[in-house]
């Protein structure tokens, strides 16, 4: 099996019409319990495309290597151990990012859509590939937990990215882990009324 | 069979490489992490202290380490101080027993030089020979003593307790009267955007100031902050403004953070637990030092 898409194809693929929180719909559990701000949403983000994109790469390295029988274990090994690199590196090199980051960092491991994608993608396609897809990815993943955590905190505390921008907090339901469903599926609706809008524009021309 | 056979080779070779590749990580970053730690630790203590940034610190403030060590010899459990002894670095340290009824059992005079103090390994070897033969030394913690001209202005304590999820790591400081001024979180893993609010400062500000009288019966209410003690926790409002809510808040309990009560609770329990364990032990210890009359450099 053979992939025909150029990097810019995969990249976007990634972040529209497979983001992985919209539309293939894993990683919920953080998608669902940090995004109450902006900020947590793009270190979270920012994370999580490293650690896809070098579990990606490393996996696909290794393709030929992996017993198929044992592939689960080894990418959560794989994902588990540059968790742990980029985790020591963080908290020696980067102790002002660390001390923000730090928390989240660790749960990446339990991460579906890391898991998914080197079962889908990287165990079958080449080491370039493997490296746009899981930039792609980490992208889409990125830009989905920005998009929720921009609507959490200005209508849950009434700013962006910790500046008040409201002047007032409309809304604490929505920092509470429970809005983070809702914010989710209202979002996900969106996301594929716009597609299925913009697919009945193309096939009516 | 030899399906198996492959299986257990090969996923035992991955899992020897990833180990070594964390393992040379680790080798790589533990330096340079610790001694991120002990900066980190160095810049919340002056931080607490008022000495936040570009701040001049006097040359006139001088820091004691205590280190606190729980001795148990033939069954009995004592509790020995490490204290730097009076004249400056020269004079080496003093190891002090204290048994728990607040008895002196020894005092030894420790040769230890300044910078090995700081470091556990040798620490720890030379409580272990002063406490003599036959008895057992575990380190408990370490308090520092801040003193200005030869007068204590602060203490400052580390502590560690029970959050929400796992371990909250503060570090304390308390006045000569062991009112609060102020903590730092070290390290924490409550919630995101809920319990984690504890290093926020509107949370932090509500223990500013706090007497131990406050702090001996310190709870919190499950109630919103008022508006104007918000805005003067957050630092909205002018110097004298915010000095006028601390007095008038000061007795009052602590106001509960919004969806993380169990995180605000084990806070300010947990300052409660460290602040009066101090000040029933530094009281135990300065009695038994004027009875003895033995020198420290605090």
């Amino acid at each position: 099996m053979t992939n025909d898409k150029s990097p810019l194809q995969l990249i976007s693929r990634g972040i529209l019409s497979e983001n992985p929180i919209f539309k293939l719909a894993l990683s919920m559990c953080p998608a669902v319990g940090i995004s109450t701000t902006v900020m947590n949403g793009i270190l979270l983000g920012t994370a999580v495309l490293f650690v896809q994109v070098f579990s990606s790469v490393t996996i696909s390295v290794f393709k030929n290597y992996i017993h198929p029988r044992i592939r689960i274990p080894t990418y959560t090994l794989t994902i588990a151990t540059w968790v742990t690199v980029i985790d020591l590196v963080l908290a020696a090199y980067m102790p002002e990012a660390y001390a923000k980051m730090g928390i989240f960092v660790k749960l990446i491991v339990a991460f579906a859509i890391i898991t998914m994608r080197l079962e889908m993608f990287a165990c079958k396609e080449s080491v370039n590939d493997s490296f746009w897809d899981g930039l792609g990815m980490g992208l889409g993943f990125m830009v989905g937990m920005v998009a929720i955590g921009l609507v959490r905190e200005l209508l849950g505390s009434g700013a962006i990215l910790g500046y008040d921008v409201l002047g007032f907090k409309p809304l604490l339901f929505f920092i509470l882990p429970s809005a983070g469903f809702f914010v989710v599926g209202l979002m996900m609706a969106f996301f594929n009324w716009i597609e299925i809008y913009y697919k009945r524009r193309r096939g009516v021309q | 069979m030899r399906d198996m056979i492959t299986i257990v080779v090969r996923l035992t070779i991955s899992c020897l490489l990833a180990a070594s590749v964390m393992g040379l990580c680790f080798i790589f970053t533990s330096n340079a992490k610790k001694h991120n730690e002990h900066v980190k630790e160095q810049q919340v203590m002056y931080e607490l202290l008022g000495y936040s940034g570009a701040a001049e610190r006097p040359a006139s403030l001088a820091m004691h380490e205590l280190y606190r060590y729980v001795v148990s010899s033939g069954g009995r459990q004592s509790i020995g101080y490490l204290l730097p002894g009076a004249e400056g670095e020269e004079a080496g340290f003093l190891f002090v027993n204290i048994d728990l009824d607040g008895r002196l059992i020894a005092s030894t005079p420790v040769a230890l030089s300044a910078g090995d103090a700081l470091e556990a390994e040798p620490r720890n070897r030379a409580i272990q020979a002063a406490a003599g033969p036959g008895a057992s030394v575990t380190f408990a913690d370490q308090t520092i003593v801040v003193t200005d001209g030869g007068e204590r202005i602060a203490y400052l304590m580390g502590g560690k307790f029970q959050g929400f999820k796992t371990f909250i790591h503060l570090m304390l400081a308390v006045d000569p009267d062991f009112a609060l001024i102020g903590f730092e979180v070290l390290e924490h893993e409550e919630d995101p955007g809920l319990g984690a609010e504890i290093v926020e400062g509107y949370f932090k500000n509500q223990f500013k100031g706090k007497p131990f009288t406050a702090i001996k019966t310190i709870d919190v209410v499950k109630a919103p902050i008022p508006d104007d003690y918000y805005k003067a926790l957050t630092g909205k409002v002018g110097e004298e403004e915010i000095l006028r809510f601390r007095e008038q808040y000061k007795e009052k309990d602590i106001y509960a953070l919004t969806g993380a009560t169990i995180s605000a609770k084990a806070v300010a329990m947990g300052v409660k637990g460290i602040v009066t364990k101090f000040a029933y032990r530094i009281d135990v210890l300065d009695r038994v030092l004027q009875e003895q009359q033995l020198a420290t450099s605090f």
